[in-house]
């Protein structure tokens, strides 16, 4: 009689009605286990979405294709503001995306955006995103308040990186002291805009809405200073292919930075030491100054209110 | 013929011989030398002269040129020799010519690395290099004992977080099934009927008997979330944005789900849960170590919800008293046009905050362009900021939430709560959490509860809490609520009682003075309206 006792099986599996709510920070404490092991889709973020899927294969696809060769210039810390402040005087280079700092204690971030004439180096408009430990980034609240700066610059979001665990490579070990009232667990990032963009007009210069605020480290990324998602969003966001990345900080030879396409990479740390500003200006006219997007992009990106259909 | 028995000289007392006293002072050297050759001299021969010592070294420095340096550049004579020094001695150097007249006298070192870098190529060496420890073992012994120096754990932390575990009570923990394959072949046999589960048929699940008896004990100890499928559901779209909140489950043709538990597995874990609770309050009379902690935390019972229907903006907090904790999540104006029910800048900042604590620890929710303002009012009211909490904002599959354009620029799948620490709190428990809460959204604007349970290991249950801008559902027991949505006010610490009667008592009295409006009528209903974003 397999059907009676297959009957008498389902009887006490039936559904509950009221299932309780997991509370993960109790759980940690009860079991060491971090809450971000909780999140389901860490390991893939788009997890669910298939059109989302599409979408960033696609733009995947049509940045590498329209990447300059990757640049490197390996310099000291100390000779960085002189060297940009050659390149913007003398050799007239302007870079739509810069990116400073990367996911490492000990960054010269705050001197060298002070020091550095940063509204020259960006184009207008342009954006701006600043990696840093929590506590290097909150400090930079003063700078908002220097109007000089305010008025250049608006911090449009500020972004979240967190670590696995504690073993990863990107724990922010050192930012550690005895002041902290929770173990730290992430990194910041402002992502500032310089000059006017709108998102309902300025499609061809910005996608919004593709990427979230929040990225947890998935498992496939290496050990390096700078995991890929960093140059992830902001190739997502802006078209612009002039692209800038600066890390203030000595990484050493165990978290080695490497070269990516489509980015000048200025470290003193980085592998390849090969920018040539004349090469690099040629290079620009040829691919251009922003990414073409194609029809299916266009009709697969988030867009304003207006023209969207209603999803559901 | 070389004086050898000087040589073995130079090399046995070549540290005396160039350091203080000696410095190296041929005169002194020369007396030293004669005292050393009359005592252990294998030949009874007469101590040499100063004019004789002194050529036995031009000898030496003839034969083997750069076995010893003089601090003079002038040629060395007997007559200026009172005036020259040794700075130099090469005892290797030495110890070859030794040898070679008395082999094996010295042992010599040869050179091992010379040896060794002859075969190899440049590379090989310097792979070498970089992996031999050798070169750095004196630093990295001190990078290491300094890294663990800055690693160790205050005693105090790990007490706090071991009393953490064994005094918070356990909340119920189903983990969530993370095999995608369970969910389909459990759509296959399950009955929804108007959005809700009813049973899972078993026998008409679409899988081999092997596949029935994994799933059979999977379902037995994790949440599973069996996709919906209806008529109008395309499975090729993917899932919906706003899964169990979405308005249209009826017409939209994204992807549900219905969370599926066995009732008897949430029976089992709640009596599992409720056992191991059993001894936790126990645990806090024997407890060794309740720092911070009230001293009969033990037999002390927790304060009844209190709470106080009031404006805000216009409430006396000196009515309220000091507090350990205070929470508030204002309702921030981040559109700059949003006509009402939002709070601006100006009005939070003239809260008078400073008044709450003499030291303690804030807890505000900030938002956008509420972070700098956030910031800079926290300052204003004496509190540094010492952490960000991270807030990461799940769905009902336990997802981040990625769609839905709920950012301007970016989406968004976190909100920020800043901490701001005041005074110097000795008794707080530090470190037992991370800065990170990940708990599903709500209903608009409500915050997880899994904040109550972090404050609560910081401060202990019995100190006291208060929260600003609260809702029904913030008050809870051992916390003061206030805020205008709440109902009416329940006061259990008779000297708030007191103060607050006094309070009401002559607002009353200025009510009547002022001939001011009264409740109901427009101001009313604008304060009512104060915070329902």
């Amino acid at each position: 009689m397999p059907e009676s006792s297959e009957c008498k099986k389902s009887l006490p599996l039936r559904p509950s009605r009221t299932a309780p709510v997991n509370d993960y920070s109790n759980y940690h404490v009860h079991s060491g286990s971090l809450p971000q092991k909780q999140v389901k889709n860490a390991d893939n973020q788009l997890d669910g979405y298939p059109k989302l899927q599409k979408l960033f294969k696609l733009k995947e696809h049509q940045i590498s294709e329209h990447a300059t060769a990757p640049y490197g210039c390996r310099i000291s810390i100390d000779e960085m503001i002189p060297t940009l402040n050659s390149w913007i005087h003398r050799n007239h280079i302007v870079f739509d995306v810069v990116m400073i700092g990367c996911l490492t204690d000990n960054q010269f971030i705050y001197p060298l955006l002070t020091q550095l004439p940063i509204d020259r180096l960006i184009s207008k408009p342009g954006f701006l995103f600043i990696w840093g430990s929590a506590r290097k980034i909150s400090e930079l609240t003063k700078l908002l308040q220097n109007q000089n700066w305010a008025k250049k610059f608006r911090k449009s979001e500020e972004l979240v990186f967190i670590p696995v665990d504690r073993n990863s490579p990107f724990y922010p070990g050192l930012d550690h002291d005895d002041e902290s009232l929770f173990e730290r667990m992430q990194w910041h990032c402002w992502m500032c805009i310089t000059g006017t963009v709108r998102r309902s007009t300025d499609g061809h210069l910005i996608h919004c809405n593709i990427d979230t605020d929040l990225a947890i480290e998935t498992k496939d990324t290496q050990k390096t200073a700078v995991p890929v998602h960093l140059y992830k969003v902001a190739e997502n966001f802006s078209t612009a292919t002039r692209r800038l990345h600066i890390i203030p900080a000595r990484t050493g030879k165990e978290i080695p930075v490497k070269v990516r396409p489509g980015w000048v990479i200025m470290s003193p740390d980085i592998l390849l030491n090969n920018f040539d500003c004349d090469r690099y200006k040629e290079e620009i006219n040829r691919i251009g100054l922003n990414l073409t997007t194609g029809p299916d992009i266009e009709a697969l990106r988030p867009k304003s209110p207006i023209q969207k259909k209603n999803q559901c | 013929m070389l004086n050898l028995q000087l040589v073995s000289y130079l090399i046995d007392n070549q540290i005396a011989l160039l350091s203080y006293p000696v410095c190296g002072r041929l005169t002194d050297i020369h007396c030293l030398y004669s005292l050393y050759s009359t005592k252990y001299s294998e030949c009874h021969s007469p101590p040499l002269t100063f004019p004789e010592f002194i050529k036995d070294i031009k000898d030496l420095a003839r034969t083997c040129p750069g076995c010893v340096n003089y601090t003079s550049t002038q040629e060395i004579s007997s007559e200026l020799g009172g005036n020259f020094s040794l700075e130099f001695i090469d005892v290797g150097m030495l110890k070859i010519l030794y040898n070679l007249f008395r082999p094996g006298g010295y042992s010599v070192e040869e050179g091992q690395r010379a040896k060794q870098e002859l075969g190899e190529t440049p590379r090989t060496r310097l792979l070498q290099l970089l992996d031999e420890d050798d070169y750095v073992i004196s630093n990295k012994g001190y990078l290491l004992s300094l890294e663990n120096l800055l690693n160790i754990c205050p005693a105090s932390r790990e007490l706090s977080r071991e009393c953490a575990k064994v005094t918070t009570a356990l909340s119920n923990y189903i983990p969530v099934c993370g095999n995608k394959s369970h969910a389909t072949i459990l759509a296959s046999g399950s009955q929804i009927v108007g959005n809700n589960l009813i049973s899972i048929q078993w026998q008409k699940l679409r899988c081999s008997e092997d596949q029935r008896q994994v799933i059979e004990n999977c379902v037995n100890s994790r949440i599973h979330y069996i996709p919906n499928i209806k008529p109008q559901t395309d499975l090729n779209l993917g899932d919906c944005s706003y899964l169990d909140t979405c308005h249209k489950l009826n017409s939209c043709r994204y992807a549900h789900y219905v969370e599926y538990i066995p009732d008897i597995t949430v029976q089992e874990a709640l009596k599992n849960t409720d056992k191991l609770n059993r001894n936790k309050h126990e645990n806090l009379k024997t407890c060794f170590y309740t720092h911070g902690y009230s001293c009969t935390v033990g037999s002390k019972s927790q304060i009844p919800p209190q709470w106080i229907k009031c404006d805000v903006r216009k409430f006396d907090f000196s009515v309220l008293g000091k507090f350990s904790v205070v929470i508030a999540d204002p309702a921030w104006n981040i559109h700059m046009n949003l006509p009402y029910g939002t709070c601006n800048d100006s009005e939070l900042f003239q809260l008078p905050l400073d008044t709450l604590q003499e030291e303690g620890i804030i807890f505000l929710w900030v938002t956008g362009r509420a972070v700098e303002v956030g910031k800079d009012s926290l300052q204003k009211w004496g509190y540094t900021v010492s952490n960000e909490i991270a807030w990461i904002k799940t769905n009902q599959l336990g997802r981040t939430i990625v769609t839905g354009r709920t950012g301007h620029w970016l989406n968004h799948s976190k909100e920020h709560l800043l901490v701001g620490i005041k005074g110097n709190p000795s008794w707080l428990n530090k470190q037992i959490d991370v800065d990170l809460i990940v708990s599903p959204t709500r209903e608009t604007s409500r915050k997880p509860d899994e904040l109550y349970g972090m404050i609560e290991r910081i401060v202990g249950p019995h100190s006291r809490k208060l929260e600003i801008f609260g809702r029904d559902h913030n008050t809870r027991p051992g916390w003061f609520t206030i805020g205008n949505q709440l109902d009416g006010h329940s006061i259990h610490e008779p000297d708030v009682k007191k103060r607050y009667e006094k309070f009401v008592g002559g607002e009353c009295k200025t009510a009547k003075f002022m001939h001011s409006t009264k409740p109901g009528s427009s101001t009313f209903g604008k304060i009512c309206s104060w915070k329902n974003c």
